[in-house]
Order: C-alpha cells, then structure tokens, then sequence
C-alpha cells in the first residue's frame, strides 16, 4: 500500500513537471503548443549526448535545461513569433507547432534511430533507500525532489517576482501590457525559456528513470498533460500540479481495487466526474486570471 | 523577413521529407547488373517499412537483405545470374504495401517477393502477389493468417522464414518449467498493442497446458510512462516468475522494478524481449530474463559468425533479429533459384514449386524448412541473458 502511494507521487510528479511547461505556454499565450513532447525527448537525448562524452549526470541536467531553453525561444522566434505579429488564430500556431515536433523528432532519429537508447553503463546515480521496512529507490526520491522543487520555484516566479508580474499582465490582455510598458517580446521569450527548459528537465528525469530514451518518449505524455491541464483548469498553474496528482493517484487506487483492465476507463471517468462538477476544472477560472 | 523564415522552415521540412525518402531507396544499390554478362539478372523485389511505424525495423531489414544479395553476387550469383534487388517502402501501412507489391509484380515482374515487414501490411498485400501467382517470402511476419489458412482464400504462394510467436512461445516455457520448477507465475501483457495481447493469449495457453498456475493477470497500456504500479502488484502475488507479454520498451520499465524489488525473480518474455537495449537499458536488472528467439547474436554456428562479421564490418554495428532474418530469407530464395532451370520465366510455377522443397538450408538461423503450411520449421532459441548477453538454455 505505502509503495503504490509512493509509486503514484512518483508518477504524478512526472506528470507534473511535464505538464507545468505545457501549461505555462497555454496560460500566457493561449497555444497548445505541441511542440512540447518533442522538446521533451530533446532533453533527455541532450543528456544523452553529454553523458556519452562523459559529462557527469547532475551537469548534464543543467545543461539539457539550458539547451532546451534555448531551443523554447527558437521555437517561438521561427513557430510562433511570424503568425502572432499577423493575428493568426491560436490554431495555426498549434498546427505550426506540429511541424516543428516532427522536425525535432525526425532530427533525432536521424541522429539516433528509433530504437530505445540506454545511458552510459554506471552513468546515472542509483541507490536504494531503505526506510524502516520500505525500500525506496533514491533516483525516484530524487527526481521527486527536484520536480517538486521545480514546481515551487516556478509558483514563486509566477506570483512574487517582476517576471511573473508581467506574465501575468500580459496573459490577461497583451496590448494593456505593452501599453503599461511590458517588454512584451520579451517576456514571451522568457516563457518559454522557462516552459522549454522545464520541458527538456522532465525528459532527462524520465529518461534516467527508464534508461531507455527513444525518440518517441514524449508522446504518451501528451494526452496526459493535455488531460491534467483540462481536469486542473485550463491555463491554472497549480490546478496542473493538482490535476497530476489526482490521475497518477487515480490511475493507482485502480489498479489496487479493480481488475487491470479498467484502469484507464476508471481513471479518465474519475476525471470526467470532476469536469461534469466543475466545468472549467478543478482550480480553473473563466477569466484570465488563472497564472 | 517573417515569410522568409516561414519559408526556411518550409524548405527545411520538405528536404528533411525528402532525405528520409532518398536515403531509403538510393544509397549503396546491390552492385548487381553487368557482371555476368552472359546470364541476364534475376529481378528479386523487397517491400519493407523504410518509413511509419515499422520504420523500427525495415532499414535494418533492408541493410540485412542488402548485405546478402551483396556476398550472393560476388560468390557468383544463382548459377552465374546476377541477383537485382528492386526495394520498396511499404509505408508500414496496408495501402502502401499493395501499391508496392503492384508496382513489384507488374512493372518489374520480379521473381519473387521478400516482405513486407508488418503481418497487417502482408494480409493486404499478400493477395496481390497470390492472385499474380509470384511467390512471397515473408521475413519477419509473425501473425496468425499469413502463411497456411489465410482469410483472403488461398495462399500457397507465401512462405514465411519468420518464426512465430505461436511456435516460440510453447517452446519457451516448457523449457522455463523445467529450468525453473515453475508452479505459480503472474502473467502481464500490454493490452492494447496486437503483438503483446497476441503473446498473452498464447502464453496463457502455454501455461495452461504445462499445468503451471497463472495466480493474476495484469493489464496495462504500452504507452504507459510508469510501470511500478503494475509490478507492485504482481510481486503482491509472490509468483515464481513473472511472465510478460509486450514489445521491448514495457519490458524494460518491468525487469528495472522487478530488479530494485525483488532482484533474482525470473521474468520470462516473447520475441520483444529479443533485443540488445533490453540488455542495455535494464543493466544488472535483466540478468536470468528468458525468452524464445528465432535468432541470437552470439550463436557459434559458421554461418552466424560469418553473417555477423560481414554485417559488422559494412555496417559498423550488431545486427539484429530482423536483419538476420531478412538476410537468410534471401539465401532461402537463392537456394530454390539455384534449383529452378529457367527462373526469368514469368510464369513463377517452378520456382515455387522448388521453394516447397527447401530443406535444411544453412543460414544464420540454424537450418530452414519449410513444413507443409509453408511456415518454417526451424529450432527455437530459448535464451536468458547472462553477463548482459543472450545464452541458450535449450
């Protein structure tokens, strides 16, 4: 019982850390930009590439954030940028984001293959924690700690910092926000340098955990995020983080009480409950107040 | 300036499009053509999935049937013929399949056909070259109704040299039994891939009828990113062994749970647990993992050895199971064109007929027949890996 518990923190803190970038782009800019899985699996095949030339773990994690950053803000500069400056819907801008999320991940395959990748033997740290009679394994500990970590940071960033005051101005209406002196371009930049970085940690963290990157891993990804940012509130920040949570955890307390089958029936109709109780979801809001 | 970068990135998708088109048919064509001038060439056509879903599989394939028809060629041929190959992508779809095999039988009039790579590919396609009677040979279809009794009337023309799971899968654990003293096992399976809910029903039956006891059978999605729910509850069930049905990336995410909770449990598995990345990625965690193989890298046989050894050096990597299949499905061929007096014929009656009586071939895959359903008949490896290798255990 303990173990499934900490089985579903695990899973909804990847959950989690994924769908915080997806969200991020979404709340400020209202795209779906679906460009985000392969950023993702760009992550993980960043830290694949430095680890092989013998860069150890905890750096590789930083400079897959910081690659994956950059390639955010590329990505709104070529995707993005060029439909927002002629007012194309947010659905051209999805449509676009498709494109580059086939680029990236023919870019990989070309590079890598299809095949699942494993990291350096011995590279990536590995241990098991024992409390009291539970052993834990102290890569999972780790990686919830820094998602959790992740996730605090960006509130604090989102609702204490300049950054986040601009973000949120510009979320609500961009031309009040230009008008009052937001550097809009700029702080567009800064989300999705955020959103990308965040993205591509999520991926080195995940690929650690499974040891097999493969350049598909971010599309399972996709439906669930897309599910936790619907069930938490479009656009709400920590209605995400709740949204993760609430399916890792459905999709366990199933599994532990049905017959595996119906996991994901009872999963997805525990969240289609929520949605038929709180339309807008469960933290959502019909204002543009929901950074 | 905005529609310029627009344009770039237009450019760069198209050439990226066209790239993976080129680089699937053009490079490193078999240096067939004019070297026996005396005996014209034996047209032979290759439908694989250079592109979708089986893309996973059809470039190696491809280097696999390339690299045979290479060593065939330079050792003479079929009788002094040079071998042509003519390849085309199947698109891993059923459509895409039947306009390759149109355009192989009707424009090239091939010999005979070598795929495609997806057993829901060849029931599409397969008929096309049923009804223009030129015969197939499937090399890496492991479904239900492609060679014996098929759905689409008769096929006598389609041979397969791809073991099935349905053969491999009884073999595998009878040989687990009697290694492991089974009694008890937890069977999992991905339930909404068609390969691994194949896999479960057959090694349900398996089980069944070695009187071993499936305590729970547990379900889960292949796209799921996490499997330490499903494990948990297995190991709840303290089984002998857990027995796993699914492609090789579940697999993995299994054996390193398995691994951290209770390391030394037997985990037995299908033709997905045949790859090296299991070995890879699951590290110390995929030791003792057994599974049935039609093909295994370190196997001492001759042609193996050379088979390896020429593909490393051309390709500077291991092959796989697919390309040792594909490889040997060309010498398959070889050997009944060898036997058949007029192969360029376009009646393809003959050659048939002397695919039928391929018996015993040597290939890298140990000796092929064919039985009276056109299947193959071949030994099954079961293998578990030991010091992050596949060793026989049968």
């Amino acid at each position: 019982m303990v173990e499934q518990i900490y089985n579903a923190i695990f899973v909804g803190s990847i959950y989690a850390l994924f769908a915080l970038g997806f969200t991020l782009v979404f709340s400020v800019l209202d795209i779906l930009n679906l460009a985000h899985p392969a950023i993702f699996t760009v992550g993980a095949f960043t830290a694949l590439f430095v680890m092989q030339a013998g860069v150890p773990a905890p750096l590789a994690l930083v400079i897959a954030f910081v690659v994956c950053g950059l390639l955010g803000v590329l990505l709104d500069r070529v995707a993005f940028a060029p439909l927002r400056r002629r007012g194309a819907p947010p659905l051209s801008a999805m449509i676009s984001s498709i494109g580059v999320a086939l680029i990236l991940t023919r870019l990989i395959q070309l590079r890598y293959g299809p095949d699942l990748q494993a990291y350096p033997a011995g590279s990536v740290p590995s241990g098991v924690i024992e409390v009291a009679a539970l052993q834990l394994d102290g890569l999972r500990l780790a990686i919830i700690i820094i998602a959790l970590a992740l996730m605090v940071g960006l509130t604090l960033l989102v609702r204490r910092s300049a950054l986040g005051r601009q973000l949120r101005a510009l979320a609500e209406d961009p031309r009040a926000a230009r008008i009052l002196g937001v550097n809009v371009e700029r702080a567009i930049a800064a989300t999705f340098f955020i959103s990308a970085g965040l993205g591509g940690v999520a991926g080195v963290l995940y690929g650690f955990a499974t040891n097999s990157p493969y350049s598909q891993m971010g599309l399972p990804f996709e439906l669930k995020a897309f599910t936790v940012m619907v069930v938490g509130g479009m656009g709400s920040i920590p209605g995400a983080l709740v949204g993760a949570y609430l399916l890792s955890f459905g999709e366990t307390a199933s599994l532990a009480f049905l017959p595996s089958e119906l996991r994901d029936a009872f999963a997805f109709g525990l969240l289609f409950v929520v949605l038929l109780v709180r339309p807008n979801g469960l933290l959502g809001q019909k204002s543009p107040d929901r950074l | 300036m905005d529609r310029r970068i627009l344009g770039v990135l237009g450019a760069l998708a198209i050439t990226l499009t066209a790239c993976s088109g080129t680089s699937v048919g053009a490079p490193a064509a078999p240096s067939a053509t004019t070297a026996a001038a005396s005996k014209p060439d034996i047209k032979v056509g290759v439908a694989l999935s250079l592109t979708g879903v089986g893309n996973a599989y059809g470039p190696v394939q491809k280097n696999g049937v390339e690299l045979a028809a290479e060593r065939i060629n330079a050792a003479g041929g079929a009788n002094g013929a040079q071998i042509k190959l003519v390849i085309e992508d199947d698109q891993s779809s059923p459509d895409g399949g039947i306009t390759a095999f149109k355009k192989l039988v009707q424009q090239d009039r091939v010999a005979a056909i070598l795929g495609p790579t997806l057993s829901g590919t060849a029931v599409a396609a397969d008929p096309v070259a049923q009804s223009a009677q030129t015969p197939v040979i499937a090399i890496s279809n492991t479904g239900d109704g492609i060679v014996g009794k098929c759905d689409y009337g008769p096929c006598d023309y389609v041979f397969r040299v791809s073991l099935g799971e349905s053969t491999a899968i009884p073999v595998t654990v009878k040989t687990a039994k009697a290694k492991l003293a089974l009694k008890a096992v937890v069977l999992m399976y991905a339930q909404d891939d068609k390969f691994s809910s194949d896999g479960f029903a057959i090694f349900k039956k398996a089980l069944t009828a070695n009187g071993i006891t499936i305590k729970k059978e547990i379900a889960y999605s292949k796209t799921d990113v996490d499997l330490s729910g499903p494990v948990t509850q297995a190991l709840a069930e303290n089984p002998d062994a857990i027995v796993n049905s699914s492609l090789a990336g579940p697999a993995i995410k299994i054996l390193q749970e398995v691994g951290k909770r209770k390391p030394g449990l037997p985990v037995i598995g299908g033709n997905g647990f045949n790859t090296p990345a299991i070995a890879a990625s699951a590290g110390a965690a995929a030791e003792g993992a057994i599974s049935g193989a039609a093909w295994y890298l370190d196997n001492p046989s001759a042609e193996n050895k050379d088979f390896v050894a020429a593909y490393k050096a051309k390709y500077s990597k291991d092959p796989d199971q697919f390309a040792a299949q594909a490889y040997s499905g060309l010498y398959v061929l070889l050997d009944a064109l060898k036997r058949t007096p007029n192969p360029n014929s376009v009646l393809h009656d003959k050659l048939k007929a002397q695919i039928e009586l391929t018996t015993g071939v040597k290939t890298p895959l140990g000796e092929v027949s064919f039985n009276k359903d056109h299947d193959v008949t071949q030994k099954v490896y079961v293998v578990q890996i030991k010091g992050g290798k596949f060793t026989p255990i049968n």
